[in-house]
């Protein structure tokens, strides 16, 4: 960690971001509150893992009062780890200069990627509430945990450390930064506080989060995974996969090296012998051999156009990470309670010469009611663990989920759109170079390719949930069967009876006919549904084969378990009782 | 006179058969005339169609052993009304079971969340007992038929047999009006009415008699208003029957018209084929426009608009009607299936208005060419 630490660089660049938070998630209140919260535990998060601790995070969000700006608030986010902390001089370094950042440059599945995102919330905090970050941490090395306050010096882009003090801390090691914001609180929706919360332990179940959000009670979410996700290799970017802007500024990151050591360390898939094939496309030795800082845009050119001429092998997949279909599964009951569902994990693939990996988790929440059938489905979007929550039109994710035809799998769906139901659509996309259609990082990028990859996954996940959710209309249709029977036959057997004149003799003959007529067909209907059930406990089997877990907990009564125990009459048994209650109406009605 | 139909009987035999079918745990089924073209028949000599023997059925299932019932339910109110000679519109139907259904606990599964629902019941109900819904006293608003003339009475027996006799010629300007199911009445001519016009468009008939048309000529006048309903249908066969008076059409040249007013007025509609019997006037001739008019007479016309959606329609089904429809696969007919094969040729329409483009400065031109047109035998 120190070591990493070391290779923080900083650019003198608070000026234009503190002129431009609007463009790294401070565009609007409720969003203020939401990249406030996310930049602090998306860092935790990473730091964790790192530092291959379990994470337990917590998180408090207090509302002080009225904010000074019209439709504000005046919050405090209090954010805490038990991951590594930092020493004093990097919490100045991590929360007071932008662009410092350990990660930078580096193709890994980690949240962050710029070294931006922190310094953005102590500025912002700075500010509309004149004041820093207040930052307790403590590292194993340190014998007692520091307090302090940090504030960007705006001018000079440099962390200005205050009121630094020791204090007692409850931890060994960990870090937690507080920050007072203007900002308005959203719990659910687009941008609601909630969501992100939910959607984060839903892709981390190895992460133990606590919080509390106003005067709510505190929430505990435990950890259903006690396994750190295997953090893979950082990969090089591909050649294939970038613009020549991009490639320029790649070559500054590895200091006074030859061209052609530059592309070899710099890149995946770039080899002596793939050096050797550029000469045929116009690249001359002797750019190969000058010094990066030597080389001119005419000579980037000439290497990057010749490179996109070299056939390349694809990068390797084994960069990218993956939450597994068994820990989704157990993750997915966390949300909520969850009738039944289904996981899809896809195996690593190549997408515009990006390694990525597309996974799902398709439930069914329990607690919806009658109105949920009509409202669209909330479709959880992921990129590298983080969610995203603005902007989904434009999204890979949306667009994958809209292609697909969930009617043939059970669900409603507006044409072009999103399904509508009481379901959760979680779709989780990771890759060390995830392309964002914009800076705020909200929307990936819909390739062709990486649709058709999600699309894949969405289909998969909606084959295997669609056996359960035909085992539920096999039943609703016999429930209905039976209801109509009951309802509706001594009606019409009585109107007969009257329009025909027929004694009671007759009426009850007739009742007992139509019993037994319908009730055969009631009997089929049965025969329907057990088949219906035999396929759906044959997913359940397979899933549990596969992860392990059977969706249940006590509360939820998930699945399989749910109604199978359900009474099923014989046809002989079926009545048509009921019939004698009409009486006493049928004199009102001669009124 | 036509026979009425007995709704009473129609309704206890088949319930009857209902019951009988359930005490023996048989499963009932209703039969009902299959109301479409391909169940049409057409003989020139009878001159309309009629049915085949192609039947729908309804079996009672858990499927639909709640229209079933719903139907048994309507079908008593109904009956309780002709029991009495109560008649009722179906929005009033609709309410009517709304109440019934508050009263009676037991009966709420019934319930009708709006008027399309019971609706559709009174259709079913008059489909098993192949009835029109004026038989089981449910009537739609009258439309069409105003009726002028002055030389025409009517005779009119009540439901509770009081009797009136309304002269036309003693109206003024007001039309006299013809019933859903104006088979009761009795016609009777003061002196000898040589013609009956029936105008496609309402306005247009009613310029007709304010400029004088008859008082002028010993006849009858009624507008259509489109489509002709029940009322205009039942009303011009009793024209024509009782009278004994040739009737001519006097509407619009497009396939529309037609098909879906001339064609129904003349010999009825696959949709009505158990009822055609009473609602068609086979003796109809149509006076124009007729295609060798628009040279004639110099006529405006129209190409027909094939990106407008009910003319292009309306051609489509034209050329389905020439190779299906047995109206107009009749030589009989051939007339006025030239004129179709006229129109899908030429994919021209003209209206009947276009006649006052002749002279327009003599209101009397239209009126003058209907009388030379029937004079001249200038119809089809
Ligand atoms: N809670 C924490 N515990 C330990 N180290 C941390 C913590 N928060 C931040 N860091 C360190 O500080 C660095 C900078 O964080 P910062 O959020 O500024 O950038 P980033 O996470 O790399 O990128 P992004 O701008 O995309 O968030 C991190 O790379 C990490 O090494
Ligand atoms: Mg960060």
């Amino acid at each position: 960690m120190a070591k990493a630490l070391q290779e923080i660089t900083s650019a003198s660049s608070a000026e234009y971001f503190s002129k431009n938070l609007q463009q790294v998630g401070f565009s609007s209140y409720t969003k203020a509150l939401l990249t406030t919260i996310k930049e602090a535990v998306d860092n935790a998060l990473d730091a964790c893992e790192e530092a291959g601790i379990l994470p337990e995070v917590s998180v408090v969000v207090e509302r002080l009062g009225e904010a000074a700006a019209k439709g504000a608030d005046k919050i405090r986010v209090k954010v805490e780890d038990n991951g590594p902390g930092l020493s004093v001089d990097d919490v100045v370094k991590v929360f007071g200069e932008y662009l410092a950042s350990s990660k930078f440059g580096r193709g890994r599945c980690t949240r962050g990627q710029q070294g931006i995102g922190i310094s953005a919330v102590t500025t912002w905090a700075q500010l509309t509430n004149a004041r820093g970050v207040v930052v307790i941490t403590k590292t194993a090395k340190m014998r007692q945990a520091v307090q302090c306050l940090v504030e960007v010096d705006i001018k000079h882009n440099k962390g200005v450390l205050k009121d630094k003090k020791t204090v007692e801390w409850d931890r060994p090691n960990g870090l937690s930064c507080e920050f007072v914001i203007d900002a308005r609180i959203q719990l659910q929706g687009e941008g609601g506080v909630l969501v992100y919360l939910n959607g984060t332990s839903l892709v981390n179940p190895h992460l133990t989060l606590r919080y509390k959000i106003l005067d709510q009670e505190w929430v505990e979410m435990t950890r259903v995974s006690e396994e750190l996700p295997l953090i893979p290799p950082a990969t090089e970017p591909h050649p294939h996969t970038m613009k020549l802007g991009e490639f320029m500024a790649h070559s500054h990151l590895f200091g006074r090296v030859k061209v052609g050591a530059w592309l070899k360390k710099g890149f995946s898939r770039i080899s002596d012998g793939v050096l050797n094939e550029l000469a045929p496309h116009g690249v001359k030795k002797n750019i190969l051999e000058k010094s990066v800082d030597a080389a001119t845009e005419d000579d980037f050119k000439n290497v990057f156009s010749a490179l996109q001429k070299v056939k390349l092998m694809a990068p390797s997949t084994k960069s990218v990470l993956a939450i597994g279909e068994e820990s989704l599964a157990k993750s997915i009951q966390r949300v909520g309670a969850v009738d039944f569902f289904s996981v899809v994990s896809r195996k690593p693939t190549i997408c515009d010469f990006k390694p990525v990996l597309v996974e799902t988790a398709v439930a069914r929440l329990s607690d919806r009611g009658e109105k949920g059938e009509e409202e669209t489905v909330s479709l959880l979007r992921f990129a590298n663990r983080v969610p995203l929550q603005f902007d989904k039109a434009a999204c890979a994710m949306t667009k994958a989920v809209q292609s697909v035809n969930w009617r043939t799998y059970g669900l409603n769906q507006p044409k072009e759109s999103l399904p509508n139901g009481p379901y959760i659509i979680a779709i989780s996309v990771v890759s060390p170079f995830i392309k964002f259609k914009n800076a705020s990082k909200e929307t990936v990028d819909a390739s062709d390719e990486l649709v058709e990859e999600i699309r894949r996954a969405m289909i998969q996940a909606g084959q295997r949930l669609s056996k359960h959710i035909r085992r539920e209309e096999k039943e609703a249709d016999l429930e209905m069967k039976r209801r109509h029977i009951e309802q509706f036959g001594p009606i019409l057997v009585d109107g007969c009876c009257r329009i025909v004149k027929a004694g009671k003799g007759r009426r009850e003959k007739a009742l007992e006919g139509l019993a037994k007529l319908l009730g055969r067909e009631a009997h089929l209907a049965e025969k329907e549904l057990k088949e219906a059930v035999e396929h759906s406990e044959k997913a359940l089997a397979e899933l549990q084969e596969k992860t392990g877990i059977l969706p249940s907990s006590e509360d939820t009564e998930v699945g399989a378990t749910r109604r199978v125990t359900r009474r099923i009459m014989e046809p002989e048994q079926l009545s048509l009782t009921g019939m004698e209650q009409p009486k006493k109406a049928a004199k009102k009605k001669k009124r | 006179m036509t026979k009425r139909i007995d709704i009473k009987n129609l309704s206890v035999d088949m319930c009857e058969r209902l019951l009988r079918d359930l005490e023996r745990a048989k499963r009932p089924v209703l039969e009902a005339t299959k109301c479409t073209l391909d169940n049409s028949l057409y003989n020139p000599k009878v001159g309309y169609l009629t049915p085949g023997d192609k039947k729908v059925q309804t079996e009672l299932n858990v499927s639909s052993v709640q229209k079933m019932s719903r139907a048994i339910f309507i079908l008593e109110i109904l009956l309780r009304n002709l029991d009495v000679g109560a008649t009722n519109t179906k929005r009033e139907i609709y309410y009517i079971a709304k109440g019934e259904i508050k009263h009676n606990a037991a009966l709420k599964p019934l319930d009708f969340a709006d008027q399309n629902e019971s609706d559709e019941i009174i259709d079913f109900i008059c489909e098993m007992l192949e009835c029109y819904r004026e038989d089981v006293n449910c009537f739609a608003n009258d439309r069409g038929g105003q009726t002028y003339s002055q030389q025409l009475v009517v005779h009119e027996t009540m439901p509770d047999g009081t009797k009136a006799i309304i002269d036309l010629s003693r109206l003024g300007t007001a039309p006299f009006q013809p019933k859903n199911r104006p088979q009761d009445l009795k016609l009777r001519a003061k002196k000898k009415i040589d013609f009956c016009v029936i105008v496609e468009s309402e306005g247009t008939a009613n310029t007709l008699v304010n400029s004088g048309f008859t008082k002028r000529h010993s006849c009858i006048l009624l507008g259509a208003q489109g489509v002709p309903s029940n009322a205009v249908r039942g009303w011009t066969k009793l024209i024509q029957d009782q009278l004994d008076v040739p009737c001519y059409f006097f509407g619009d040249l497009d396939a529309y018209t037609m098909q879906n007013i001339f064609r129904t007025l003349k010999a009825g509609s696959a949709g009505s084929l158990i009822r055609n019997s009473d609602f068609s006037a086979p003796e109809v001739r149509f006076l124009g426009v007729l295609p060798e008019d628009i040279k004639k007479y110099d006529l405006p016309d129209y190409a027909v608009k094939e990106n407008d959606a009910s003319e292009s329609r309306a051609l489509k089904k034209a050329r389905d009607a020439l190779n299906n429809d047995p109206f107009f696969k009749d030589k009989r007919n051939k007339g006025v299936a030239d004129i179709l094969k006229w129109l899908i040729v030429h994919k021209r329409r003209c209206e009947q208005q276009a006649y006052f483009s002749v002279n327009p400065r003599d209101p009397l031109m239209p009126e003058k060419i209907i009388l030379d047109k029937i004079k001249n035998k200038n119809f089809v």
